[in-house]
């Protein structure tokens, strides 16, 4: 082995998207044996270098050193060879495949794999597994796996090819609090054993809690690379933004009307047929925030459909402003002034149309209430423009394609259109998902002024620190299930992880009250029946 | 007694007769469609595979010859269908529908060009013989099935056995697994080294190499004369990528297939005999117009797709990624 | 492990540095931003001479001389013909099936719907009208233009109707359910052209077998000695109006929303169910008036009658990337390439009008080749890094 101090070493690396300089003569260093974590906003450039570490992007320019000789690496294959491996946020998985036969898949290993595929290759790979420390059934489909069970597999995977440089791009994103702790517990054993880290993250409490070092990109750009034990949260939010920032989030008081959405015993099915909500229930009142929190996949994205009329809901009511709006189709419930953003992984998949201009975006829910034949395209052209100017929306024109705008541009036209409704309810999910910093802070103040004029909003979030720093109070779904809603000012990130997991149920903690039933519900007891009879028919 | 059996005998032989043509050409898809590319273009190529594997093994008197061409030519259309989709990232269903265009145009065109110099089937008397039936001892001699299933020419043996070995291959080998893990999540494949480029044109490749024999086969069976209005191919190609979902993108369960649709192409031809040899069961066939029993294997194809999807198949084995171009750097 | 693997890594380190210069490993495709409209032309221009070049050589090869045959095809026959007006009309007589079939296919292609069964539904068309043709010899020849029209149009939007419901009730295949459609159309064409029974609308009297011939043409209007008959001028209102349904009209814009993005429509509140069988029943009903105006302006049906322009529709569809004016302007170019090629024919007995087709496809690979060229480019990893690198050290040294 060379005697290089460094692991890795990037030299003036630079990296272009068409006119988006992506990564900009970035110099990078990770040295043998420690964890380093990369720190930007989103957008800074961060994923875009380590794919080229791994091979999924080749840059422009620049060069890459590997244990201090220069390595070309133009494939993923020549980053494995490299002795580099990545766990990429969206997992490179196949599904319909065990968990052995992700592993095997891949280039051959000599004697270790056979031609055909032989019964003995699951104790083969179980015998792998476990020898990482780590315990997985290597029999088990990926498609059947939770997401921290399939994160295992990733780092098994690269650790099966040799990988002595290991990237993970927002391994906590997904993770509860529990999981995220087993693991750094995981990341500081690997450590141990000699392998370099290097861990993408935006979260600054884990960035402080794991790493040794801490490499700041900012728009494209290397700005430093700092001692974790020699550095602040703060100074780090500094050199992430490039100037101060007051990191608060506001809670603006806000005097609470009576329930102006009340779900109760709410059960749902998910596309493949399973139970996805189960006999749920909650309320929201007029200038309130309420989150809603748990592990993707908890049933949030049935739940923000079933709300929007988009999915079938197979029991219980949604009572819109004392009338029940269950079973009705989208657009009515957008007539009663409850919109839904929902923001899934691709943030164009749902609510914009991306080939089409702003303003075709912006009529969106609003082209059938003019009157004839014909579109109404001025109406599109004046608001698409009233909301670019209030939204401050930097785009060319009005005519511009959604999917041309920057990620913060598109999520301000889809809120900037929702709230163009005059509604009172927001259903919003993830709309900080994929933004920096300034952006989410925009998206914050948005949804603070429209509780402040008495909307009541459903805001389905990730990041617990947000939540519990801009919502009035957090409802916790586990399986579906609803485990308890907290107040936001009272609640812990520890109890509330607890309940994402489901090891905790406060549904029925206090007496005489059940957590999600408001004391003023508009619901008669005898009522429900009546209503859920309605429902069934 | 012994004169129904002998046509319940040839009925059967000729059912395979008529099936295997359509397992080529289905494997061929389920070839190309498990490394992630849908293949409209199985008409085309199975054309262009048939008019030059015909004038080669004609002209070379040589049935080896016929097969080889028709394969090469059958490959170097695959290498189009995978330089377009593959390299120049264009619509799957656009380049197939271009290839078949193509492909049936340049068969009409070469055989109109050829005209009177068209070449006679029965003067290539060597490849005519190289697919006299071959006797397979013993299950030859089983009455009734024994001539109809276990005596036939060469071509029937290749492809029933090839269809055996890609199932063996898809389901059995490490290399099948990965040409799978392309179909399923190139991306995925991409990262643990497998090169997603060469895996898909090796198989488009090879598929449509498949396709081109299957093209040739068909114009064998039509004893090789060329007609300027129908085509040899006359639409087996769109059938054999319907079949694709009835075999649930498996080689093995295509030979079932194909012999379903053998049955009707064959009742095509035989049900005036057959409703001779069994006035009282099979009489009613006679009143039946023939243009039904020609349009009957669409038909069928139509009402099994329909069947298809109302059953909703939950354990289909469709590749995930079918029909979406890969590109690396996509972001 | 951690033992064995320094090894292992180490070796395959130096196959990555022997792969190091290979010069295949140095160059990538990036994605252009977007390409002005004059660009675009220019590369589709090269594709399609390039197109033109294969042709050329397909010709020599048969002892062709490719400068003749393409000035005699792409005259049309109007050299040196005596009745000039002859060409044009029977010209137009191509041009509109195809125009209609194209902007049909196109409404249903915007939608991401894959209608492939143009054929058959053309035939439908063709074959229904040909009913009423047969049935009302007597007819006004307005009035029976009309009936045709509706009825052709009825029957084929019906058909198109009943794929669209599978679709989207049980997401049937909708790219081989019209496939089948096509030849199980043609085998009932086949029928009722062979069949001898009373009930036979086409069995007449006066002969042995059906007739699928001589009944009321077309009317036109007579522009000097030039007919131009009816149908030219419906087709072109046809291509406007759809160009102006999809621009500015509410329909229109929701089949553009649906063709961007399903998921977006289903959430705005449109019923995507009805928008696909409203546009699919219009694509298919527009195919099968194709198909009546076919029948009608030669006054007789056949087999072949619909001259492939189910295929061709969907060529021309793309090759205009679904653009209204690029039909319209594409259709009549691939019309003088089949018609030109044809009246050559006759002058060319070993060239038939499949060189056609065979252009054809040649011009779509060729654009979409272009298109590659057009939206890719091809670039060189590591020059710049490289200098870079040079400047930086330079610099190093004026530091130090």
């Amino acid at each position: 082995m060379s005697d290089s101090e460094y692991a890795i070493e990037l030299r003036h690396i630079s990296k272009h998207f068409g006119s988006v300089v992506a990564n900009k003569d970035i110099n990078l260093t990770l040295r043998k044996g420690e964890i380093l974590a990369l720190l930007g906003e989103n957008g800074s450039g961060k994923t875009t270098l380590m794919n080229m570490l791994s091979g999924i992007y080749k840059p422009d320019a620049g060069s890459i050193y590997i244990d201090g000789e220069k390595t070309l690496i133009s494939s993923p294959e020549d980053a494995l060879k490299a002795g580099i491996g990545m766990v990429h946020q969206h997992f490179k998985l196949i599904n319909v495949f065990s968990a052995a036969d992700n592993i095997l898949i891949g280039s051959s290993k000599g004697s270790e794999t056979h031609a055909l595929l032989r019964k003995s290759r699951y104790s083969q790979v179980n015998q792998i597994i476990h020898d990482f420390g780590f315990e997985l059934d290597s029999r088990k489909i990926v498609a059947n796996m939770s997401v921290s069970e399939k994160q295992t597999l990733e780092i098994v995977k690269v650790l099966y090819y040799g990988a002595k440089t290991i990237i993970l791009d927002e391994p906590t994103a997904v993770l509860t609090v529990q999981e995220t702790r087993k693991l750094f517990e995981v990341l500081k054993k690997m450590k141990e054993q000699g392998h370099s880290i290097i861990i993408i993250t935006h979260k600054l409490n884990e960035v402080m809690e794991i790493s040794d070092r801490v490499a700041i990109l900012r728009k494209g750009q290397y700005i430093t690379t700092v001692n974790t034990s020699e550095t602040t949260e703060k100074e780090l939010t500094e050199l992430m933004m490039g100037r101060k920032v007051d990191l608060e989030i506001e809670r603006p008081i806000v005097e609470k009307t009576a329930p102006v959405l009340e779900i109760r015993n709410l059960s749902v099915k998910s596309d493949e047929g399973n139970i996805a909500l189960d006999d749920v229930s909650f309320y929201l009142r007029g200038g309130e925030i309420l989150g809603v929190a748990g592990i993707a996949g908890s049933g949030q994205k049935e739940l923000c459909e079933a709300m929007a009329g988009l999915r079938k809901i197979e029991r219980g009511v949604v009572l819109h402003k004392g009338e029940n709006i269950a079973g009705a189709s989208p657009e009515e419930i957008i007539a009663k002034g409850v919109t839904m953003s929902f923001v899934p992984e691709d943030r164009l998949g749902m609510g914009l149309a991306p080939s089409l201009s702003i303003a075709d975006n912006v009529i969106l829910k609003k082209y059938k209430q003019s009157k004839g034949f014909l579109l109404d395209k001025k109406r599109g052209a004046r608001e698409a423009q009233e909301i670019i100017d209030k939204l401050e929306i930097v785009a060319p024109s009005v005519e511009t394609p959604v999917r041309k705008l920057s990620g913060g541009n598109v999520q301000k036209v889809l809120l900037g259109r929702e709230i163009a409704i005059d509604p009172n309810v927001i259903v919003t999910a993830y709309p900080v998902r994929g933004l920096d910093i300034n952006s989410s802070y925009a998206v914050y103040d948005i949804l603070n002024q429209q509780k402040k004029t008495g909307v009541g909003i459903l805001f389905v979030g990730e990041d617990l620190d947000v939540m519990l720093a801009l919502c009035d109070k957090i409802m916790v779904l586990c399986h579906g299930k609803l485990m308890g809603v907290v107040h936001a000012s009272k609640a812990s990130k520890e109890e509330i992880g607890l309940m994402m997991t489901g090891a905790l149920n406060t549904v029925h903690q206090k007496r005489g009250k059940t957590a999600g039933i408001a004391k003023d519900s508009a619901i008669v007891e005898d009522e429900i029946i009546y209503q859920e009879e309605e429902v069934n028919v | 007694m012994s004169s129904s059996m002998d046509v319940i005998t040839q009925f059967l032989f000729h059912l395979v007769v008529y099936s295997i043509p359509l397992l080529y050409g289905t494997c061929g898809e389920i070839v190309v469609e498990r490394s992630g590319s849908l293949d409209l273009g199985v008409e085309g190529t199975m054309a262009i595979g048939a008019i030059f594997g015909y004038l080669a093994g004609c002209s070379a008197n040589s049935l080896f010859v016929g097969v080889l061409v028709a394969y090469i030519a059958g490959t170097l259309v695959g290498e189009v269908f995978a330089l377009f989709t593959v390299t120049f990232q264009a619509n799957q269903n656009v380049t197939g529908l271009t290839i078949t265009t193509f492909g049936v145009a340049l068969y009409f065109f070469m055989g109109n060009a050829m005209g009177e110099k068209w070449p006679v089937l029965t003067k290539a008397d060597r490849m005519v013989k190289a697919l006299d039936t071959i006797d397979i001892p013993l299950l030859s001699d089983i009455p009734v099935v024994g001539k109809a299933f276990f005596s036939h020419n060469i071509l029937v043996y290749i492809g029933v056995l090839m269809a055996i070995l890609l199932w063996f291959y898809f389901e059995k080998t490490r290399a099948g697994m990965r040409v799978r893990a392309v179909g399923e999540n190139p991306a995925a494949a991409d990262s643990l080294g497998i090169n997603v480029a060469a895996k898909k044109y090796q198989h488009i490749m090879l598929g449509s190499g498949i396709m081109g024999i299957g093209g040739l086969y068909m114009g064998l069976n039509l004893g090789g004369t060329f007609e300027g209005s129908n085509c040899w191919i006359n639409g087996y190609g769109w059938i054999a990528i319907a079949l694709v979902i009835f075999a649930n993108w498996s080689t093995a369960r295509a030979i079932l297939g194909t012999f379903v649709f053998g049955f009707f192409r064959t009742l095509a031809v035989y049900y005036g005999t057959l409703a001779k040899t069994f006035p009282k069961v099979l009489g009613w066939l006679d009143n039946i117009p023939s243009q039904f029993f020609s349009a009957l294997p669409f038909i069928v194809t139509l009402v099994i797709l329909i069947m298809d999807s109302v059953r909703k198949n939950k354990h289909s084995n469709e590749p995930a990624a079918i029909g979406v171009n890969y590109y690396r750097e996509d972001r | 492990m951690s033992q064995q693997e320094p090894l292992e890594v180490k070796g395959l380190r130096k196959q990555i540095n022997r792969g190091k210069n290979s010069l295949a490993k140095q160059f990538h495709l990036v994605r252009k931003s977007r390409m002005k409209l004059w660009q675009n032309a220019l590369y589709i221009l090269i594709g399609v001479v390039v197109a033109l070049a294969i042709g050329a050589a397909i010709l020599t090869s048969l002892d062709i001389s490719a400068i003749d045959y393409y000035s005699d095809m792409f005259t049309i026959g109007l050299v040196g013909n005596a009745y000039p007006e002859r060409a044009i009309e029977n010209f137009l007589v191509s041009y509109v099936p195809l125009l209609i079939t194209s902007l049909a296919l196109a409404l249903s292609f915007k939608m991401r719907f894959w209608n492939i069964g143009g054929e058959g539904q053309f035939l439908i068309g063709a074959l229904t009208s040909a009913v009423i043709a047969i049935k009302f010899p007597g007819l006004n020849p307005y009035l029976m233009l009309l009936l045709m029209s509706v009825v052709a149009m009825l029957c084929s939007g019906v058909t198109g109707l009943a794929i669209a419901r599978l679709k989207t009730k049980y997401n049937t295949n909708e790219t081989l359910a019209t496939l089948m459609i096509n030849y199980i159309a043609l085998y009932v064409v086949t029928f009722f052209g062979e069949t001898k029974a009373d009930w036979n609308f086409f069995l007449r009297t006066d002969s042995e077998r059906p007739k699928f011939t001589s009944f009321t043409k077309m009317p036109f209007v007579e522009i000097g000695d030039f007919h131009l008959q009816i149908s030219v001028l419906v087709t072109l209102l046809i291509a406007t109006g759809i160009w102006f349904y999809l621009r500015y009209t509410k329909q229109g814009y929701e089949i553009s929303v649906i063709g961007d993005s399903r998921r977006t429509a289903t959430y705005a509140g449109m019923n995507v169910k009805r928008i696909t069988l409203r546009t699919m029943f219009t694509s298919a009903a527009l195919i099968g008036l194709a198909g009546a105006f076919t029948a009608s302006s030669s006054g007789c049906i056949s087999t072949n009658i619909t001259n492939n322009v189910g295929w061709t529709g969907i060529i021309v569809a793309w090759l205009s990337k679904l653009s209204i004016p690029g039909i319209v302007l594409s259709s009549f170019l691939i019309t003088i390439l089949q018609f030109g090629c044809r009246s050559a024919s006759s002058l060319y007995p070993s060239i038939d009008s499949h060189f056609a087709d065979l252009l054809q496809g040649l011009i779509l690979f060729a654009v979409l080749a272009a298109d590659f060229f057009a939206n890719y480019k091809v670039v060189r990893i590591m020059s710049a890094g490289e200098k870079q690198e040079e400047q930086h050290e330079d610099k190093k040294e004026v530091e130090s």
